[in-house]
């Protein structure tokens, strides 16, 4: 099926390499075809709505829905869980509110805003329309124990693809990849992005408890689908172990760029060289040395852990 | 009879202030928000988000308005899916910035008053370029605040720049013009709402 990319601002710049590898993901499942919006504008982000005038992140969400539709396309991928929030409740209320769509199409002049575009995400995408079966995984993505965290936006406001609490959809998808996702309880906490620049503090403290709870999870990687959760986890690691008096050397890596390496896609394409906290001596350890790590285990008999102990 | 006087709402009544009001109406004080916030624990906020619903119903607009917390929600809906009473708080939390910026509201604390120079400056770069540009948004922020805070910043600037993840230049949209329409627009709408007020 085809639908329109929105791919939003920080795919161009911070987290180039979601898009890049969205798109070779894309390419390679057949049954999602990309299409980029022409000339799409910035959602807002978290700024816009207090800004100017709270109808200011419905009127920039309309404009690109309006180009998408004028594309002829009913379904619009934004892959920032920021861009994906913002355009869903302005595509939602647009078609649901006569009021709001009258107030956008003031503010828009000469925008047709009737029967707006859907807007999804990918993983909404990958998951319930490709399909997890439909994914081609060739090289199985053994011993990588995932904390799946999908961050505040993604699943709220409520009326999403997936639980708002206690979402599911990541790991699914990470079981199918052949990895194992770990329970843990802090997957929609927010990481704080949000704030983190007047407030860097707070931030960093709130992001710092979220690699706690994915290193006491027993994790190895977080798998992430937002690019300022990446930003702050990866790029500031060194910054909240410090905070925490701790190490945390956990890889933060793209949902898109795992999936890619269990679909054996060219690695050029993944950017996986980009992330700051490098994946591959993770990766070296458990997915590409599987077949040792399999012996050692066999070798070596489990330790018993002591009463207590994590 | 005169100590009722104190709690008497005292708002100048707006259609954004009632808005406001009718919404927090039927808060009963549960706390559900503010256990599931995660800047209030963290030590972000002054008034905790319940703190801030009583103080609305009890017309205290001057504590809510220039209050460090309306700055520091990260917007991240915990409080508003979990609302027993389905107060959507971030939405309200939001349009209480929007209020203390038309209203002129002094911001107390030198967090509200970064919050408000961080916000302001975001969509200003995006009137001008339809998209942001991170780097002179980081530039201008640091530079209004402390321009010192720009020497901490450059370990990390540094790292993203050696993995490209820094734009030196801004993208701009090719309808600068539209984008700027639409400002332009709503500006004058909101200019019109605040004379009313």
């Amino acid at each position: 099926m085809k639908y329109a990319y929105f791919p939003g601002c920080s795919q161009e710049s911070t987290a180039e390499e979601y898009n890049r590898s969205l798109q070779a993901v894309a390419r390679r499942l057949e049954a999602m075809e990309l299409l980029e919006i022409p000339d799409w504008n910035c959602c807002g982000a978290t700024p816009a709505a207090a800004i100017v005038n709270p109808m200011l992140p419905h009127s920039l969400a309309a404009r690109n829905l309006s180009i998408a539709k004028e594309m002829g396309m009913d379904q619009i991928v934004a892959p920032c869980a920021a861009c994906y929030k913002n355009m869903r409740k302005a595509s939602h209320d647009l078609n649901h509110h006569a009021e709001l769509r009258a107030q956008a199409k003031g503010a828009l002049a000469n925008r047709e805003l009737d029967r707006v575009p859907e807007v999804r995400h990918p993983l909404d995408v990958i998951v319930n329309d490709v399909g997890l079966d439909n994914i081609p995984v060739e090289k199985p993505l053994r011993g990588l124990k995932i904390a799946c965290y999908y961050g505040c936006l993604l699943t709220r406001p409520a009326g999403g693809f997936d639980d708002p609490e206690y979402p599911t959809a990541m790991d699914e998808l990470m079981e199918r990849l052949g990895a194992e996702p770990v329970f843990w309880p802090y997957k929609t906490k927010c990481c704080g992005g949000g704030i983190y620049m007047f407030h860097e503090n707070v931030s960093f403290n709130m992001s710092a408890d979220v690699l706690v709870y994915a290193k006491a999870a027993g994790a190895n990687a977080v798998a992430v689908a937002c690019p300022f959760c990446q930003l702050l986890l990866d790029l500031y690691q060194d910054k909240l172990a410090q905070i925490r008096d701790t190490t945390f050397d956990m890889p933060i890596i793209f949902f898109t760029q795992l999936m890619g390496l269990a679909m054996g896609l060219d690695r050029a394409d993944l950017g996986l060289e980009k992330l700051v906290v490098s994946p591959f001596p993770l990766l070296a350890r458990t997915v590409e040395a599987e077949g040792e790590e399999e012996e050692k285990a066999k070798a070596r008999p489990a330790k018993l852990k002591k009463w207590g102990e994590a | 009879m005169f100590e009722y006087e104190a709690i008497r709402p005292r708002y100048e009544t707006s259609p954004e202030v009632e808005k406001i009001v009718q919404a927090v109406s039927v808060c009963y004080q549960c706390g559900t928000c503010s256990g599931s916030c995660p800047v209030a624990p963290a030590g972000g906020m002054d008034y905790t988000p319940r703190t801030i619903m009583r103080l609305i119903q009890a017309g205290m607009e001057d504590q809510v308005l220039s209050s460090q917390t309306v700055w520091t929600c990260a917007a991240c809906y915990s409080c508003a899916v979990r609302c027993p009473r389905g107060i959507d708080i971030t939405d309200v939390m939001v349009r209480l910035r929007n209020l203390a910026l038309i209203r002129g509201f002094p911001a107390e604390t030198e967090v509200a008053r970064k919050g408000r120079i961080y916000n302001v400056d975001f969509m200003r770069i995006v009137r001008r370029f339809g998209r942001i540009y991170e780097l002179e948004l980081v530039l201008r922020y640091h530079l209004k605040t402390n321009p010192f805070n720009l020497l901490g910043m450059a370990p990390v600037g540094l790292k993203m720049f050696l993995k490209h993840k820094l734009r030196l230049l801004p993208d701009p949209v090719d309808d600068r013009a539209e984008v700027k329409g639409m400002f332009y627009r709503l500006e004058s709408d909101q200019a019109r709402k605040g004379r009313k007020e």
